[in-house]
């Protein structure tokens, strides 16, 4: 385990996007099947996965070939562990919101250092190294967590505190529970920093209906130019509203006083935490070097060719308490090129192009209510 | 509104006045030109043979298809639902009285879009009993539907079969149109889902029509212990349950979704397995897969993947891409049926367990019983717990009434009691 351990590290020294493509498979693939080896050896049904995998991961030549997981996998209650319950240090869950279970992956103490130190790795990359005041649109519960547990916006939230000189929570819950901005704390965080480089991170939806709406209603503008707004989350929960990213980016840009290009919009999945995928200046996303996205065809399963798109695995070499090394999603990306994106960062660029339908069984086989039978 | 005119072939409708208005017309052409079953027959035979056409070829069921349409085929089902003298539009002799099927009138199909000529079937069923159709295809089988209905009509250059026929496409969600259709019909034949058969069912009949339905069903399968061990008979069985798995992609109703191996405690079922395993690739070299919708994608790995992590003594085999999927266990629960090719094959110590926890919702149970007491008595079981049809494996979607239950003519037709008064 002390080897696996310290090839991670070793990937983690690399600068995210510096390697040649050919390169950074041959250091992926001989570290992943290392993982699964010690994978199987931990969990049962997974080396029984593994085993039933139709090429041998040991005998495999390209990362692609490696058995991944079904994302819909992690969504098991207790989770799938590859730790003792007592090494288990947090559990995130996803935010759910397609569907009714959320993911639950449990961190150990080395894969949550791990987690942190990726992405630190990655954003630092498109902000730079410094520490600098953090203003957090959220609320400071959903920040900490509780009973050792961690939502998919706490661990954002957390992901980016190696940033932070001076952390400040914008939002509270009403007595209804709904999320309400505190506008006299935004103020006072605003003036006190006027002219400062700061970061800025929220979930998508709430930055727009918590941030945006209340400020553009009052027309207030924060006259922080200097920032840095880092979002994620996904654009579902505003598909109602029909707010384009271009829209979005130019009103956060308006509220804050600053131009849209300060605006950053990263994927992240609570499964793969540590390895996200902020949008490059030329609005695409690239994979770091302790990790990598293939995009697949759902008639072949076989990566996609530049052009084309298919369903997202991301792949990532950080976790070694849960089986997040190799997850198929159910995202549907759109790869660009697999190397050469203008902005410099080497290895595959991609952009993401929706979600995969709800599956449904056709006609028949929907089957939820049992007949009773007379004789 | 324009009129529309009624040449079998797939038209796109916007109101309801046009569906009103065909189905005025379909009357008139049954009350002008009453047609005996042989009649109609005789057009399909011809139509059988216009579709023997390479370009066609491709159709999923196409065969099945040209052999439904043979008189060959179909004299004997309407001898036996309508009576003998039917085939030639005469009586039948019942007991001191005769019987004679006269038409419904105008019959309305609502076939689901999982099998790509159901349309067809089912309006063959109600010309077949001198009714008119008035046909709703799904939009993903117009174009299909379409190229079949051209063959029809080069079939019937005297237009007597295609005059009564009218095939409307509209988009799904037209409650609008649905209800026009529902209040012009006199039967109604629903195939399709638990969602879709009721929301069709819910519609405006009129209180004379007659309903036909054909809701969502799922299949097994079940081979004995002499069967499937015996080396002689393993690779044909396995050949027979690969082609009921790859027909229609295992979306339809008589598609297998589970078979049951009775445990043969002198062996294991590798070699089944292993003739199994060649059985798919055999088919699946035969028969691609041409396009899949990513979501069935995402389902078939997810059920590889939730197979084996549940347990460490299944099993299973499948190849990098989402062709095919065997799963192997033990155990008589049901799993959830994942379609795509994913056939879970479970090994059960006796098969009388398996089939009794069967309910209502397994519509066809396909056998491979070497021992024929065993099979009548698992017969009798799966009667009992709601099967509708016991076929060997192999013939698990081959059309013939009963379906479902029941008859696929008569339903659609009145059988009139004559009894003389000169008695």
């Amino acid at each position: 385990m002390q080897q696996i351990d310290d090839k991670i590290d070793l990937a983690l020294s690399v600068a995210p996007y510096s390697q040649p493509p050919e390169e950074k498979q041959a250091s992926l693939l001989g570290l992943m099947k290392d993982e699964l080896e010690s994978a199987c050896q931990r969990h049962a049904g997974y080396g029984n996965y593994v085993q039933g995998w139709p090429v041998d991961f040991r005998s495999a030549t390209r990362v692609a070939d490696l058995p991944y997981l079904p994302v819909g996998l992690l969504k098991a209650d207790p989770p799938i562990s590859f730790v003792a319950a007592e090494e288990i240090k947090k559990t995130l869950t996803s935010s759910a919101t397609t569907s009714q279970s959320p993911s639950r992956v449990v961190l150990d103490s080395p894969t949550s250092r791990r987690m942190t130190r990726g992405v630190v790795n990655i954003v630092r990359d498109f902000i730079g190294t410094s520490r600098r005041p953090y203003l957090v649109v959220d609320t400071l519960d959903s920040m900490r967590g509780g009973n050792n547990a961690l939502g998919a916006r706490g661990a954002a939230i957390q992901g980016l505190n190696p940033f932070a000189s001076q952390t400040v929570c914008v939002l509270n819950l009403n007595e209804h529970g709904d999320l309400v901005l505190d506008k006299t704390k935004l103020l006072e965080f605003a003036n006190a920093h006027q002219g400062v480089e700061i970061l800025v991170y929220g979930f998508t939806f709430i930055l727009w209906n918590h941030l945006v709406k209340p400020l553009l209603a009052d027309n207030i503008c924060l006259n922080l130019s200097n920032v840095r707004i880092l979002h994620s989350g996904g654009w579902k929960r505003l598909q109602d509203q029909a707010v384009e990213k271009s829209t979005f980016n130019e009103q956060l840009a308006r509220v804050f006083g600053c131009s849209p290009e300060c605006v950053v919009d990263f994927y992240g999945m609570v499964e793969s935490v540590g390895v996200i995928f902020p949008d490059c200046p030329e609005g695409n996303k690239h994979a770091p070097a302790f990790g990598d996205v293939i995009v697949r065809d759902p008639l072949t399963l076989e990566p996609v060719a530049a052009g084309e798109q298919g369903i997202v695995q991301v792949c990532s070499v950080l976790p070694t308490s849960f089986p997040g090394n190799l997850l198929l999603t159910e995202d549907v990306a759109h790869v660009l090129a697999y190397d050469g994106c203008p902005c410099g960062r080497r290895g595959i660029s991609f952009r993401f192009a929706g979600r995969v339908p709800k599956a449904e069984l056709r006609g028949c086989g929907n089957l939820d209510v049992k007949r009773s039978v007379s004789n | 509104m324009s009129t529309p005119s009624l040449t079998g072939l797939v038209q796109p409708v916007q109101s309801p006045a046009e569906i009103s208005a065909a189905a005025a017309e379909l009357r008139q052409a049954i009350a002008t030109d009453p047609l005996s079953p042989s009649d109609v027959m005789t057009i399909f035979e011809s139509w059988a043979k216009e579709l023997d056409a390479r370009e066609l070829d491709e159709i999923p069921g196409i065969v099945f298809l040209r052999m439904w349409l043979r008189r060959g085929t179909l004299e004997p089902i309407i001898a036996r639902e309508l009576g003998a003298g039917a085939l030639s539009g005469g009586w039948t002799e019942s007991g001191r009285a005769r019987l004679r099927a006269f038409p419904l009138g105008v019959v309305g199909h609502w076939p689901a879009a999982n099998v790509e000529i159901q349309p067809i079937l089912s309006m063959t069923c109600a010309l077949l009993g001198g009714n008119a159709a008035l046909v709703r295809v799904p939009r993903g089988l117009v174009d299909l539907t379409h190229a079949l209905m051209e063959r029809l009509t080069q079939s019937d250059p005297s237009e007597r079969l295609t005059r009564r026929i009218f095939m409307a496409s509209f988009d799904h969600n037209r409650r609008d149109l649905h209800e026009a259709m529902a209040k012009s019909v006199d039967g109604a034949m629903i195939w399709g889902g638990q969602d879709a058969v009721l929301e069709v069912r819910s519609l405006p009949f009129p209180h004379w029509t007659r309903i036909a339905t054909f809701g969502p069903r799922m299949s097994v399968a079940a081979l004995d212990a002499t069967a499937w061990s015996n080396p002689d008979d393993q690779k044909t069985w396995c050949l027979r349950l690969a082609r009921d798995v790859w027909q229609f992609d295992q979306q339809a109703c008589s598609s297998p979704q589970i078979v049951f191996l009775e445990r043969d405690p002198q062996q294991s079922a590798a070699s089944f397995m292993t003739h199994l395993q060649q059985a798919f690739e055999n088919e699946n070299r035969a028969h691609p897969r041409r396009t899949i919708a990513s979501a069935l994608t995402s389902a078939i790995c997810q059920a590889r993947a939730a197979w084996l992590l549940k347990d460490s003594s299944h099993a299973a085999v499948f190849p990098l891409g989402p062709d095919w999927t065997l799963l192997f266990g033990s155990g008589s629960e049901l799993p959830q049926p994942v379609q795509g090719k994913t056939l879970f094959v479970l090994e059960v110590d006796n098969l009388h367990e398996a089939i009794s926890k069967l309910d209502g919702n397994v519509q066809t149970l396909g056998l491979g019983m070497a021992d024929a007491e065993k099979e009548n008595k698992l017969a009798m079981l799966a009667g009992q717990r709601g099967i509708d049809r016991i076929v060997k494996l192999g013939r698990m979607h081959t059309f013939v009434p009963p379906w479902d239950g029941v008859d696929l003519i008569r339903p659609m037709v009145r059988m009139v009691r004559h009894v003389s008064s000169a008695e």
